[in-house]
């Protein structure tokens, strides 16, 4: 992995380091959120949700696993992998920003489709989950503004 | 130093994760009740230093009051995996019989996750006043995924109350009454006395019982020991 600083000017390195810290701020929130649901599906308690009604059905219904493994802790694996690589992009190891782009566009269309499995299939909205489409959402905008800005430059 | 630092700070943050991860799983699962063990003693209240609230009484319980075994679960109609619960303990009554486990249920309904919740526990309990507290409380798990998707349960638990044979004038005087509401809440304050976070929280002679050890091939060794140490 190359260092980068791949521009001269520090002003635009100054401003790729605050995007990148932001996003990796943001994915924290996600990676939190996820920690959580992923204790609370292995646990397997009906839990209280204070705002939706619906996160026992979503936590307990068979789209809550992947093979077995809880989606929240694929979820985690994830968030976690944003923040890393958003924590290498501020220091400067520009060459991981494509790969960084990659993963949140994976991350926003699996959060389409599990919403829509929220909305349709299951008929029930678990909160935490709805925190984790806005986390991957603002991430999506907020990676699609980086790369703009910087492709710009 | 700069290279360095944004894997430091990575590894700070796994780092973290993962204790959060232990912390809240031992919150969640292990909470401030001890241990199940084979050296519990029979009764619930004995075995743990926190006996706890007394709950309604009389607690809605199928089994010899002397049997050295006893289950009390803290349920609530609406949630699903207490759904799943519900055949497993009735094969645990067939299989031991009322000489040897004990079978309690409290009232813990999730208000306002479970929008019916509350209402089923009232019917349970109404039924519970003219002495056919189990017929309902099994009619409502059986047919959990047909009044939880219900606009109006009133009309359907009517029904069931109907079927079991109850006095449907009775049933829906006693649905709203004030002994109904305080039964919930009495359990509902033995549930908090004793920690209990969701639902289904099963006590063995006192000590929760992990949520991972509930299906029955894990649920039956529990208490074969406790049955082997109290014979």
């Amino acid at each position: 992995m190359s260092s980068v600083n791949e521009t001269d000017r520090p002003g635009l390195a100054r401003r790729a380091a605050i995007l990148y810290g932001v996003i990796a701020f943001v994915s924290l929130i996600g990676l939190a959120d996820s920690i959580y649901l992923t204790v609370e599906h292995l646990s397997g308690r009906s839990v209280r949700c204070t705002i939706t009604s619906g996160c026992s059905e979503v936590l307990s219904s068979p789209y809550a696993t992947v093979r077995g493994f809880p989606l929240a802790g694929i979820g985690a694996v994830a968030y976690f992998l944003v923040f890393s690589l958003a924590t290498l992009a501020a220091f400067g190891y520009g060459m991981v920003g494509k790969l960084l782009t990659f993963i949140v566009a994976a991350m926003f269309l699996t959060t389409l489709w599990l919403l829509y499995l929220q909305a349709f299939v299951i008929h029930h909205f678990c909160q935490f989950c709805l925190v984790s489409a806005l986390v991957t959402t603002t991430l999506t905008v907020l990676v699609s503004y980086t790369q703009l800005k910087l492709s710009r430059r | 130093m700069k290279r360095i630092l944004p894997f430091v700070i990575i590894a700070l943050v796994l780092g973290a994760g993962l204790f959060t991860a232990r912390y809240l799983q031992r919150a969640s699962s292990e909470n401030p009740k001890p241990v199940l063990t084979p050296s519990a003693s029979p009764v619930a209240t004995r075995s743990t230093g926190n006996p706890g609230e007394p709950g309604a009484e009389p607690a809605h319980a199928l089994g010899d009051a002397k049997a050295p075994v006893t289950l009390e679960e803290f349920g609530d109609f609406e949630c699903p995996p207490c759904g799943v619960l519900h055949p497993i303990l009735k094969g645990i009554e067939t299989e031991y019989g009322p000489a040897k486990v004990r079978i309690i249920f409290r009232e813990f309904p999730l208000v306002p996750n479970h929008v019916h919740a509350l209402a089923a526990a009232r019917a349970a309990e109404a039924a519970g006043l003219q002495g056919r507290f189990w017929e309902m409380h099994d009619m409502i798990y059986e047919h959990q995924k047909e009044w939880h998707e219900a606009f109006d349960v009133r009309p359907i638990f009517e029904g069931y109350a109907k079927n079991i044979g109850l006095d449907l004038k009775q049933f829906a005087g006693d649905i709203n009454s004030e002994i109904v509401e305080r039964r919930i809440f009495l359990d509902g304050k033995r549930a908090h006395s004793l920690g209990v976070q969701g639902t289904p929280t099963v006590f063995l002679n006192g000590n929760e019982v992990p949520f991972e050890s509930l299906p029955p091939e894990k649920l039956k060794p529990l208490i074969d020991k406790e049955l082997a140490a109290h014979p």
